[in-house]
């Protein structure tokens, strides 16, 4: 703060005082006294405070302990219905201030799954991005809103999906078309859902079909109506609402090919149809009528397993809400199985191999380590192949006074195996160069202001927990801005 | 407005709370009938189909619920008070009615404790 000094002999250089804030005019009004404080601090201390209170008058309850009747003074407008889970869900995928990334290609067909990416950022083009929007694969938490747009990493693990979707289309010319399905799992903000997307990018890069649960603890959680599937046994429950929803997705993020393929097969649907249709009227009639969205998934399936058809990607995130029981009661109150809702059941059906994709293609699971309940038997699968893949001798044993759940179980035996087709991708933390590449990114973005050089990526790096790559953009960029 | 059972209920009412103001149902009873016909726990009653709604109110319709069973509460209190137990007895006098205490305390027991348990029960439409 400059001495008052300075600042009255500015305010008197000022032609027009009035144009002062109240501050201002505070200072110029002892301008008689410049010489001495005393008169004007005196002054003050015997001015009556404005606004003081007067002592209560005699035979006035003073202390009213008593909460007032009146509702509080009403805070300003409340939030119209729905605005609030508007802006907790809003995904953010661009900052106009940050810089743009001069260096930064984009991933294409083409360069999508070469290996020749490896330890790269990479961007993400916009109609991809548009459909990876439409399947709702950006979450809130993850740090989309601080870049010019959206960039990945091909870290290793990337490359090795990559390498996968190689292995799909390399085997559809031949008659043995593969289904390769694998479980992500690692740490808490390792980037598994990040993953994810970058499967989902390939995905939609690479032309295949993509249907993407994106939660799967919204189906679970009992928040969207549910009926019994008539003439199963046991029982399995359909989501009538939840899918239509889903049907929108795919709609919106395969729309291209659903355009352009006429139906071949004739679907057992409650609802007319013209013979010739093509795939998008099939999945609009789906949108608009909620009670035969099941039906029309099920033609859609029949449709995509017919010869000719793109490979499929399926994919789902938060698996271990998918492992247990559902939220939804039955008619005798019982707790539903998840693996009696039809969508989950059909995920975990392609999950554990008991069906094939026709046309080849690839089942991703991711799990999660912060929205995750306690599901045993998917965690002790996950720590057998593991094991297996570091260790082969020395293989966890089940703990047998825990009760295990034998359906659960019994989806995931594969892991416990030596099955190619079913595994489980570790995401680790980056190695070094991977971090010096990101953290390249960060300070080309303007978001990392320091050189980046060896000595300050290790540090990172270290304080990151070995390159847990959500912790270094938090050490790295969250915490300076 | 969704008419359930003899009342109505604005279509942003959850089943649950709908079904809950009925004497005679709580948490447990509303979870069992929601599950019976595949209600959603946080299904709001505007969202449900015509059909669901019938199947509700014939369900509601065959349970003792509101006045049934307030006269059934009615009439198991007048009948320990016309035989002269001493239950009756407490019960007509708005007393603790299981050895409790009376020394202090017994607002529960003066407020419930009377041979017209339950009251009137509110008019609906």
């Amino acid at each position: 703060m400059p001495p008052s000094i300075c600042l009255r002999n500015f305010s008197r250089l000022s032609i027009d005082a009035a144009a002062h804030s109240s501050s201002a005019s505070r200072l110029l009004h002892p301008r008689a006294a410049f010489f001495s404080t005393s008169s004007t601090r005196y002054a003050t201390v015997a001015a009556k405070r404005k606004g003081s209170v007067l002592p209560p008058k005699k035979g006035v309850k003073s202390l009213n302990t008593k909460k007032s009747k009146k509702a509080a003074a009403d805070a300003g407008k409340r939030p119209a219905q729905g605005e609030r889970k508007a802006q907790r869900k809003r995904i953010v995928l661009s900052n106009n201030n940050a810089l743009e990334v001069s260096s930064l290609k984009d991933l294409g067909k083409e360069n999508v799954l070469s290996e020749q990416n490896e330890g790269k950022v990479m961007g993400i083009p916009g109609d991809t991005v548009d459909a990876l929007r439409d399947v709702e694969a950006f979450k809130t938490t993850q740090g989309w809103s601080l870049f010019r747009r959206p960039a990945v990493l091909m870290r290793k693990e990337a490359v090795q999906l990559a390498r996968l979707f190689k292995e799909v289309e390399d085997s559809a010319a031949g008659q043995q078309k593969r289904t390769i399905r694998r479980i992500l799992s690692g740490d808490r903000k390792s980037g598994k859902s990040t993953l994810l997307l970058q499967g989902l990018t390939m995905g939609f890069l690479r032309e295949w079909f993509v249907i993407n649960l994106p939660e799967a603890q919204d189906i679970v959680s009992a928040h969207t109506e549910y009926a019994p599937l008539p003439d199963s046994q046991p029982t399995q429950y359909t989501q009538d609402e939840y899918t239509a929803n889903l049907l929108q997705q795919i709609q919106k993020a395969n729309g291209a090919f659903l355009l352009e393929t006429k139906l071949s097969t004739t679907p057992n649907l409650p609802i007319p149809l013209p013979e010739t249709a093509t795939l998008k009227e099939l999945v609009a009639l789906g949108q608009a009528n909620p009670e035969a969205s099941w039906p029309v998934f099920v033609a859609l399936w029949n449709e995509l397993s017919q010869p000719g058809r793109p490979p499929i990607l399926l994919a789902v995130d938060g698996l271990s809400h998918a492992m247990r029981n559902s939220e939804y009661l039955s008619a005798d109150v019982k707790p539903v199985h998840a693996h009696d809702l039809t969508l989950i059941r059909h995920f975990i059906d392609h999950l554990s191999g008991a069906k094939k994709l026709p046309n080849g293609g690839l089942v991703l699971g991711s799990t999660s380590q912060s929205n995750s309940p306690k599901a045993a038997a998917l965690d002790y699968s996950i720590e057998v192949a593991e094991a297996r893949q570091k260790s082969p001798d020395d293989i966890p044993q089940w703990n047998p006074y825990k009760s295990v759940d034998a359906r659960v179980m019994e989806s995931l035996k594969d892991l416990h195996t030596d099955n190619k087709n079913f595994d489980v991708i570790k995401v680790g933390g980056l190695t070094k160069e991977e971090a010096r590449a990101i953290m390249e990114y960060y300070a080309e973005s303007g978001l990392l202001r320091h050189t980046v050089n060896d000595g300050f990526v290790t540090e990172k790096w270290s304080l990151a927990g070995m390159g847990n790559i959500g912790e270094l953009e938090r050490t790295s960029v969250r915490l300076r801005i | 407005m969704v008419f359930l059972n003899g009342s109505n209920f604005t279509e942003a009412t959850l089943v649950k709370r709908s079904l809950e103001t009925f004497f005679g149902i709580g948490p447990k009873v509303s979870q069992g009938i929601m599950a019976k016909f595949h209600i959603h726990p946080w299904a709001k009653v505007g969202s449900l189909k015509n059909a669901t709604v019938m199947d509700l109110t014939a369900e509601l319709s065959n349970m003792k619920i509101e006045n049934d069973l307030r006269r059934e509460v009615q009439d198991n209190i007048r009948r320990l008070k016309d035989m002269g137990t001493y239950r009756g007895r407490r019960h007509a006098m708005g007393l603790p009615v299981r050895g409790q205490r009376t020394r202090t305390q017994i607002t529960t027991a003066r407020r419930l404790n009377k041979v017209e348990r339950g009251g009137q029960g509110q008019t609906r439409l």
